[in-house]
């Protein structure tokens, strides 16, 4: 088995030094001690028609958590290389804007080489997890086809993990930048089985939060779950946490099935990423293309926390600065809750046997 | 081993059949790792590769070639068909074979005459990728070439069979040419093809093969699967003297009964030896001495339950069958056993029914004059009788009752009442109340009126009843204390307070049983200091009463455990975590301990203890004018600190689509819990004594939180994601209906699978709470191998196995002990090889422990001195067991057949009391609940259990008890502390878990498997003790 503490190493993000501040100090032992990492957010900008808007500047986006303003500690657009912010008023000139529509991009996501399409999600580490239930059994291998094309496209990203589920996760491949080791791992799934959507998912996000870096988890399910122990809100709240979108393509039965398609579109949208409804494989291969497209036109925000006494859960708004910008909509995650580190890795090391065998 | 799509229907015909074409290019399988029973050396092809085969029949990749076709049997009879009899219909798992076989003898059609399959260029990937059910996308040998999904129905058979099909992508992109060996497969058959063909009773058109029969004949192959697993003697003289189409419709009997017969020396082994032969005789109508006639009528006999009643008896140790089978009895228990419904059959079911005639078997206590051992007296049972009953057979039992006058006649009812699939009978109240009484002192046994008293609750108190086979040293006084202050709380009218009072008194409880477990309550003062936790709760009248009785409660055993009563929360979890090690290195691994319990508190968003009493006595204080107000308000606003999750759904959507499940009235009446509000107010010193009873819900999360703490499986998720787990733990049953007789019992789990239902938790009582854990959390670990499963039957015994022991108080050598009894054992058995008398020995020793075919194979592998292959497929507790009792055999001789033994023998001698059985028992066993009812650690030393029908499921897994031995020999080896087994044991617990890669749960080959492959990554390094450290504080 793969040691998991590998995956900690980084992986090209070194400005995501992710040293961890403490934001509220222990008052007493009886306390629980409230860590907070450098809070990251990955910032969708559309127009009214849905196209992404480029070229917006750090100083344009004002963020507050429980309404207190934060100051801007990283900022990158897209597959820029980021930027470590040390003062904004360098550079107050307005940028000149512009706008993706989503078709121009489909356009190319169809017709141009992978390697093109790859460039715009360099640096992400995206976890694919694959419903492998009872539930999928129709569509099982057009969801592959998709998921493989979907990987195949991702040449330029740092890294891809495959995880397939049902009612047990099984971690078939884990993060790495080998293409074909995924794609492998992709067409050796076995159907069957019930369907545990929520404790998979939150393994998942586990797995993903011990990454440095920009990650995105998209799941690739029909919906309905009938094994979890764990309901979705603890999922989301972990999502949101610890700062991972979740992007979500599932099928139109889904969609009919109530509980699982609200669930799905309250999740993505509270995570910062967006759900998908596919009609059929052809769809479902748009809907990964709209995922890369997505990626590819994220803003990556960050900043430490300022002094809040909330242990609770805090609100994250982001908006736009100035008349001109005001029109635009903002997807992102829409807050976190400070988890307690009482108890860390570093306290628990322990010295190796006694003596030799 | 997940099967594929065991859902749906389809009616078609299913045939199977081997590729000519591949038939002589078929590799020989590797057949030397296990002689099959009855083998003829016969084989059968299979075509295509053998792993992609045995995907597609839901087999383990990991069985050995001849296993195959038993465990295709085996698949057949269990998933290949739904219905009964005429309305027999294939399911999908079937139908998808049958494609499987279909497509691959296509491509074995494409392949070379040497098996390979090649394709040099597009133009020949053309038929393959037809047969495949893909296509090339967008053209052939460009670098943005992929494949495609055209037929989904093949492309789903290539992808569930493990096609290498990325390769095949990657060449076609590259241009480069592709080659995989798709030779047909060779596995051995048991007899030969042309036998099975003839045994066909349906149309024989289209049968080519064994496989053919097997596949269109489910009693085949169950057939098929009985056989494989029998004494090789055995099966030879069943087909020999009966023939496999008689023996057909016998098959279900055979499965499930045959696997303990035994022919030596031309004779049946019949269980109470040559002493019983008469009596089997009788009973049989033929005589052992005719093993074909014998084997024929008793397996037809009955319906089959008299083959179930011989096996149940060939199960137990010699010792025990001896008292069974005295002629007299023998026929008795059989006539009492068969009588209640002679017209049903007893291997109609999926698994074998009347679990409770092997439970009885196995724990009946005997007297020493001979008679079965009768808790209090026979005239209470006479009383237990007559309790009202559902049961006609009790009913009639109850009526014959008054005229008892031997306990011979209470065994004979019970034998009886093991035919009732009910858990409410008076057998099950025999089995509790024996193991409540059989581990007491003669001074101590429970009175006659005990006996009563807790017979007539047990309906609602059984699973209570645990504690007190764990602890024999409670007396009448402490079990009558603690009924009536139960019941007493099941009476108190208000349900927010009863469930509060409930949940803090058992948590008060189960904090009570891990102090006394880890030696930290002396013996002399269980009585006392369980009465002081338990008789308070007699007279709850309000919350703020209940309050004081749970601190005044807690102190009381802080005390007792401690010497301090006043003790903050980390103090208590330091406590929790085991006595106090005087070594720096055990006392850092208990420090981990206790940082593990505090981080699932953390995870629960708990209100400390310290708050809470501090709040409780601050207010007192309050009222006395002795503190400020001001001064508890900081604490007063940390109750309200808590947040529920992030709603996804609106009321309106939970309440429609939970299906009532979603209840969290408890958390909620906390959340609306505001002391500032009267600490600020003017208030009377009354209205603050009062207030001091909103202080209730949350003691008694933070009380119930640490005995979940304490209990947390290794890779819990549950407990550190979901903060509602605990407080929404259900004690009075408020949020189901209809379950209010079952609050005292074993919880359930709720809320499994329903997305809008908050989360999974538990409803009823926290007496079996390590194992009502282990099922939440087992899903959250991952199994290693593609098709493996976590197998719910099994895994969570194994977690508790590694949760509940603790090993502080163990030394160096004891541990050190229980690497040489196994390392002894070995020695003997490789010793045996070379010595005819010690061989004898040795087998007489583990035919007591060892099923039929495995002795069988143990005994040919001394014969043919090659033990040194079998050794590896003997299990820990087998070595362990045979040093053991080796050494009360023959005292002297164990030393003289090798080092372990010598030094075995030695360091007996030097530290007799850590060396002793008894000890090494309680300190490696495993917990029994279901089998000895009691979280009490024991090695029973019993053959392994077979799967039963319903709870007794946990019966098998209860039976396997090498895994905790096999950890503690590694450490011992590896030059661990006995203190690392805290750490080690739950983290290489988890791993063995994830390697589990079984075909069916009876499938003890693949536990001690991933056993092996455990201990042996651990050995390589593959991981070490700080990794799984910093492993198991990810949550």
């Amino acid at each position: 088995m793969r040691n998991r503490w590998v995956q900690l190493s980084f992986v090209g993000w070194s400005v995501f030094f992710l040293s961890m501040i403490c934001a509220s100090a222990q008052k007493d032992e009886s306390h629980i001690h409230v860590v907070v990492d450098m809070v990251q957010l990955n910032v969708a900008v559309t127009d009214n028609n849905g196209n992404y808007v480029t070229g917006l500047r750090p100083q344009e986006f004002v963020i507050t958590e429980d309404g207190i303003q934060q100051k801007l500690a990283t900022f990158a657009e897209g597959n820029e290389p980021t930027r470590r912010l040390l003062n904004l008023a360098d550079s107050n000139d307005p940028a000149p804007l512009g706008s993706v529509p989503p078709a121009a991009t489909k356009s190319l996501l169809a017709n141009d080489p992978p390697a093109t399409l790859g460039s715009l999600v360099a640096g992400a580490n995206v976890f694919i997890l694959f419903d492998t239930s009872n539930y999928m059994y129709r569509g099982f291998v057009f969801a592959q086809d998709a998921i493989a094309e979907f990987v195949r496209s991702l040449d330029a990203a740092d890294k891809v993990a495959f995880y397939s589920y049902s009612r047990d996760l099984s971690r078939s491949a884990r993060l790495t930048s080998d293409r074909s080791q995924v794609i492998g791992a992709v067409r050796t799934t076995v159907a069957g089985d019930d369907a545990a959507l929520y404790n998979t998912l939150l393994l998942t996000v586990k797995d993903a939060s011990q990454i440095s870096g920009r990650k995105v988890i998209v799941v690739f399910s029909n919906g309905p779950d009938n094994a979890s122990m764990v309901p979705p809100e603890d999922v989301a709240e972990l999502a949101q946490s610890t700062g991972i979108p979740v992007y979500m393509i599932s099928t139109r039965e889904a969609k009919i099935e109530p509980i699982s398609s609200t669930v799905f579109e309250r999740m993505t949208a509270a995570t910062g990423g967006k759900a998908y409804f596919a009609k059929n494989w052809k769809d479902e291969k748009r809907a990964f293309a709209s995922i890369r497209d997505d990626l590819g036109h994220l803003y990556s925000l960050s900043y430490y926390p300022q002094a809040n006494p909330n242990r609770g859960w805090r609100t994250i708004q982001v908006r736009l600065v100035g008349e001109r910008l005001k029109k635009y909509h903002i997807r992102t995650r829409n807050g976190y809750r400070p988890l307690p580190a009482r108890f860390t890795a570093e306290s628990a090391a322990v010295p190796a046997p006694e003596s030799g065998p | 081993m997940k099967s594929p799509l065991p859902v749906l229907l389809v009616a078609v015909a299913v045939l199977l059949s081997s590729s000519p074409a591949t038939a002589d290019a078929a590799r020989g399988a590797d057949s030397s790792d296990q002689a099959l029973p009855g083998s003829s050396n016969a084989v059968v092809n299979i075509p295509g590769p053998l792993r992609s085969f045995m995907r597609m029949a839901a087999i383990s990749q990991k069985v050995a070639p001849d296993e195959v076709l038993p465990l295709l049997g085996r698949n057949v009879f269990i998933e290949g068909y739904e219905g009964y009899q005429s309305s027999r219909r294939p399911t999908e798992f079937l139908i998808l074979l049958h494609r499987y076989v279909q497509q691959a003898r296509e491509l074995s059609n494409l392949t070379d005459r040497h098996g390979i399959l090649r394709v040099a260029n597009c133009e020949q990937a053309k038929p393959v990728l037809r047969v495949l059910g893909y296509r090339l996308r967008p053209d052939c040998g460009k670098e943005s070439t992929y494949l495609e999904t055209a037929q989904p129905e093949r492309a789903f058979l290539t992808i569930d069979s493990g096609f290498p099909l990325p390769q095949l992508e990657q060449a076609l992109r590259g241009g480069k040419p592709f080659e995989y060996e798709y030779r047909g497969s060779q596995v051995p058959i048991l007899f030969s093809d042309r036998e099975w063909l003839a045994s066909a009773t349906l149309d024989r058109s289209n049968n080519k093969d064994v496989i053919d029969v097997i596949v269109t004949e489910p009693d085949v192959a169950r057939l098929y699967w009985a056989l494989s697993r029998l004494d090789p003697d055995v099966t030879q003289v069943l087909k020999k003297s009966v023939g496999i189409r008689k023996l057909a419709p016998l098959a279900a009997v055979l499965d499930f009964y045959g696997t303990q017969f035994r022919i030596e020396s031309g004779q049946v082994l019949v269980p109470g030896g040559s002493e019983a032969e008469s009596s089997w005789k009788d009973l049989v109508g033929a005589s052992p001495a005719d093993p074909g006639e014998f084997l024929e009528r008793l397996l037809a006999k009955d319906r089959g339950w008299l083959a179930a009643y011989f096996d149940a008896l060939s199960r137990l140790k010699m010792s025990e069958q001896k008292h069974f089978t005295e002629p007299q009895r023998l026929r008795r228990l059989y006539a009492a056993f068969r009588a209640p419904d002679t017209s049903a059959e007893a291997a109609r079911a999926v698994f074998r029914p009347a679990p409770g005639l092997l439970l009885l078997m196995t724990r009946t206590q005997w007297q020493a004059d001979g008679q079965p051992y009768v808790p209090g007296n026979l005239s209470a049972w006479k009383q237990i009788f007559r309790q009202p009953s559902d049961a006609k057979v009790v009913r009639d039992l109850g009526k014959r009752a008054s005229h008892w006058s031997t306990p011979e006649q209470l065994l004979e009812a019970m034998f009886a009442l093991t035919r009732i699939d009910s858990r409410d009978t008076p057998l099950q109240t025999y089995l509790l109340l024996s193991e409540v009484d059989g581990g007491r002192s003669r001074q101590q046994r429970l009175s006659p009126d005990t006996v009563q008293m807790l017979a007539r609750k047990i309906a609602r108190f059984s699973d209570q009843y645990l504690i007190f086979c764990e602890f024999p040293e409670l007396n009448d006084l402490s079990i009558s204390h603690f009924l009536t202050s139960a019941e007493a709380l099941d009476k108190i009218p208000d349900h927010v307070l009863r469930g509060n009072a409930m949940g803090i008194f058992q948590a008060q409880v189960g904090i009570w049983q891990i102090f006394a477990r880890q030696g930290q309550i002396p013996a002399a003062k269980l009585n006392d200091s369980w009465q002081s936790t338990v008789r308070p709760f007699a007279r709850i009248g309000s919350a703020a009463q209940l309050f004081d009785v749970g601190q005044n409660s807690l102190r009381e055993m802080l005390k007792v455990a401690s010497g301090r009563a006043h003790l903050s929360q980390d103090q208590v979890f330091d406590l929790l975590a085991g006595p106090r090690q005087t070594d720096a290195e055990a006392e850092r691994i208990r420090q981990e301990v206790a940082d593990r319990m505090r981080a699932v508190l953390d995870g629960q968003r708990l209100v400390s203890l310290d708050t809470v009493f501090g709040l409780g006595d601050g207010l007192e204080e309050l009222a006395r004018g002795k503190v400020s107000a001001n001064s508890l308000l900081p604490a007063a606003g940390e109750l309200r600190e808590f947040e529920m999750p992030r709603p996804i759904f609106t009321p309106g959507e939970r309440t429609e689509w939970s299906g009532a499940t979603y209840n969290n009235n408890h958390t909620e009446l906390q959340m609306r819990t505001d002391l500032t509000r009267i600490i600020k107010s003017p208030h009377s010193a009354a209205q603050l004594q009062e207030a001091r009873g909103q202080l209730v819900p949350f003691l008694r999360d933070t009380l119930v939180g640490l005995n979940y703490a304490y209990y947390e499986p290794p890779g819990a998720q549950a407990l550190h994601s979901n903060p509602l787990l605990v407080r929404s733990h259900d004690f009075a049953g408020d949020t189901l209906a209809g379950v209010e007789k079952r609050v005292w019992l074993a919880a359930d789990l709720v809320g499994e699978g329903s997305p809008a239902g908050g989360g999974a938790h538990l409803v009823g009582s926290l007496a079996e709470l390590p194992y009502v854990l282990a099922e939440v959390e087992q899903d959250f670990i991952s199994p290693e191998s593609v098709q493996a499963l976590i197998w719910r039957e099994l895994v969570p015994e194994f977690l508790v196995d590694a949760t509940v022991p603790r090993w502080w108080n163990v030394s160096r050598n004891e541990l050190h002990a229980i690497a040489l009894h196994q390392r002894a054992g070995e020695e003997l058995l490789s010793a045996a090889q070379n010595d005819a008398d010690l061989a004898n020995k040795v087998l007489s020793i583990l035919s007591q422990r060892m099923i039929p075919l495995a002795f069988e194979r143990l005994q040919e592998s001394l014969a043919t001195k090659r033990v040194e292959e079998i050794l590896p497929k003997i299990t820990p507790a087998d070595t362990f067991y045979l040093a053991a009792e080796f050494r009360r055999q023959h005292p002297q001789a164990v030393a003289a057949v090798g080092p372990a033994g010598q030094e075995l023998d030695k360091i007996s001698s030097q530290y007799p009391d850590e060396v002793d059985w008894k000890r090494l028992s309680r300190d490696f066993g495993v917990p029994h609940p279901i089998l000895a009812q009691s979280y009490r650690r024991e090695l029973l030393n019993l053959k392994p259990f077979p799967a039963f029908q319903g709870y007794s499921s946990r019966l098998l897994a209860e039976s396997w008890d090498s895994s905790n031995l096999y950890w503690a020999r590694l450490a011992d080896e590896m030059g661990y502390s006995p203190a690392s087994l805290n750490r080690l044991v739950p983290e290489l617990t988890r791993r063995m878990v994830e390697k589990i890669f079984a075909t069916e749960f009876e499938d003890w080959p693949a536990i001690l498997r991933a056993l092996q492959e455990t201990g042996r990554e651990f050995r390589q390094g593959k991981f070490s003790s700080v990794e799984m450290t910093a492993a198991s504080s990810q949550h």
